[in-house]
């Protein structure tokens, strides 16, 4: 059973399409890392699967139930572009206000156990418009935390928050998604941190699924290379394009795509006369995957 | 993959669910100043008008009697004063905008994503919102009631009154405080993304303005036929009200509450929340 299923999915605004027969497959204890540039449908599809807004066309699964079916519903958590608080209330008022919408029974235990999860136990009587932005992020990730929800929809919780306040961000995901088993849908931009937890990949462009692949698949495509830099950078270039097919040029760097060895390249360049200055073994990340999919650059 | 929890989905009753959302807007309501002001606004409002118009010379006395504060001695769809107009049928003026600003902030501060993440049937929302507003509206309509007795102690008006018809104006005013909730949720329902729109609306239709134009038109004969609006009945609820006004004004609250309430959730499920 997947968690998420779509097939179909459209939603226009004013006649313009934001998403276009979108198809979408998230399993079950996956966590989902959403990636897409500015508009190309990521939160439209968040707020679809929310219920916040109503599809054209298509449809929209969770659990293998229509995602109108309340029982599916009250076990979905969101934290969809903010926080989604009243600013005059308390940390401790809103998610007070969340529990007793969830219909929860012991509701001070419940705000207790996610405002340590979130690390803000000390902060639950602040007025929610005195928190800080990364602050208002954790609170919200508390608000969708409560009441075992079975599937997290996160909509870029890390975007906008400072290194400090990024750090913390992601230890409190990697908490979440180790320890309490729930499937994720979290969408970002940035693919650094989205790497280090995503299980799974969605790639969409303008409305439409790009790719969807595991984190092991991508790792499997993700291309090996080695960065080097020598003294005379264009006989290099020469003697490597001769010998291997794939060689670019990429910030001050040669890359020789596809070779598992440095010792092989060092070798290569020391019978032709020329001293290696500096060499690495790297792996395309998501980043670049990303970049390069998107490019229309992708190949094995 | 990581192993994923036990996944049960049990069906919320409409019972849990209905008792979910009222849970978080009662609690707003008692946790936030709104109420709190609202009520006081309704106290004094009355107060003042009362001890305002009912001293100076006999030309400018609009209240002979302190009831009148509370609802007109007969059903006037044509006002020519203002004693006639401003009874508890301001508490719905209030109302609108009490529910204006509940409404809205659920917008204005996103809360609405959690309430309809949460909640897949839309008709959840606007019952839970016509009942607390509702509730407000009848606390609203007691706060008037002690403000103007004790105002009315305070100015010297008399208190002659028939008892069974001004508990029965009473009644069918708080009762009436359902239809009225359920028009200014859906109203502000309707009017979702304009919070400015929304108060100025509730603003105007709580005035009773289209029923007085009537009013003023037709006359007060056309009562029969206004007291199918909420306004009309409002009006109908006054000192000289019989059993049958009980009657008129909890049909035409409930059977506006229910039509507006379908309507509203109609309206919510097919279009987008925000």
């Amino acid at each position: 059973m997947n968690a998420i299923e779509i097939r179909n999915l459209s939603k226009s605004f004013r006649g313009m399409y934001a998403l276009d027969g979108l198809n979408m497959t998230v399993p079950v204890g996956a966590i989902y890392g959403f990636i897409g540039e500015n508009g190309s449908g990521k939160s439209t599809t968040e707020k679809l699967i929310c219920g916040h807004l109503v599809p054209n066309g298509g449809s929209i699964k969770l659990f293998g139930r229509d995602y109108r079916d309340a029982g599916v519903r009250a076990r979905v958590g969101a934290l969809i572009e903010n926080a989604g608080c009243f600013p005059n209330s308390s940390v401790w008022d809103n998610l007070m206000m969340q529990a007793l919408n969830l219909g929860l029974e012991n509701t001070n235990e419940e705000i207790e156990r996610v405002l340590k999860i979130v690390r803000m136990e000390d902060n639950a009587r602040l007025k929610f418009k005195k928190c800080s932005l990364g602050m208002k992020q954790r609170i919200g990730i508390a608000m969708a935390l409560l009441g075992d929800p079975a599937l997290l929809i996160l909509d870029e919780p890390i975007n906008g928050l400072d290194t400090d306040g990024m750090r913390i961000m992601r230890e409190i995901l990697v908490d979440i998604t180790e320890n309490y088993g729930c499937t994720v849908l979290i969408s970002s931009h940035i693919l650094g941190e989205l790497e280090k937890i995503a299980t799974h990949y969605g790639i969409i462009r303008q409305g439409k699924m790009v790719q969807e692949i595991s984190a092991r698949e991508m790792e499997g495509r993700c291309r090996v290379f080695i960065s080097l830099k020598t003294k005379d950078m264009m006989k290099t270039m020469g003697i490597l394009k001769a010998a291997y097919g794939n060689v670019r040029v990429e910030d001050g760097y040669i890359r020789v795509y596809d070779v598992e060895q440095p010792e092989e390249i060092v070798e290569l360049l020391l019978g032709h006369g020329i001293a290696v200055r500096e060499i690495k073994k790297n792996r395309i990340g998501l980043e670049e995957y990303y970049v390069e999919l998107m490019s229309g650059k992708e190949g094995r | 993959m990581r192993q994923s929890k036990e996944l049960q989905f049990e069906k919320p009753s409409f019972r849990k669910r209905l008792k979910g959302m009222l849970g978080v807007d009662f609690y707003r309501l008692f946790h936030t100043p709104m109420f709190y002001i609202f009520v006081a606004i309704a106290a004094i409002i009355p107060a003042m008008i009362l001890t305002m118009m009912s001293t100076g010379d006999s030309g400018t006395q609009m209240y002979t009697n302190t009831w009148q504060i509370i609802a007109a001695e007969q059903p006037l769809y044509a006002v020519s004063n203002m004693g006639e107009y401003a009874n508890m049928n301001m508490v719905y003026i209030f109302g609108g905008i009490m529910v204006s600003i509940f409404i809205g902030h659920d917008y204005r501060s996103g809360y609405v994503k959690q309430l309809f993440t949460t909640h897949a049937k839309k008709r959840d929302y606007m019952m839970s919102k016509t009942i607390v507003c509702a509730f407000t509206m009848a606390c609203m309509c007691l706060s008037y009631l002690a403000a103007s007795i004790i105002a009315g102690f305070i100015a010297g008006t008399p208190f002659t009154v028939n008892v069974g018809s001004l508990l029965i104006a009473i009644l069918s005013k708080i009762i009436l405080s359902l239809g009225w909730a359920s028009l200014y949720t859906f109203l502000n329902v309707i009017l979702r993304r304009y919070f400015g729109v929304a108060i100025a609306a509730s603003f105007a239709i709580g005035t009773g303005l289209p029923i007085l134009a009537v009013g003023m038109i037709l006359g007060n004969s056309a009562g029969s036929f206004l007291n199918i609006f909420l306004y009309g009945a409002s009006v109908y609820a006054c000192l000289s009200s019989t059993f049958m006004t009980l009657i008129v004004c909890l049909a035409v609250s409930v059977a506006w509450a229910l039509t507006y309430n379908i309507l509203g959730s109609l309206i919510l499920s097919k279009s987008d929340v925000y």
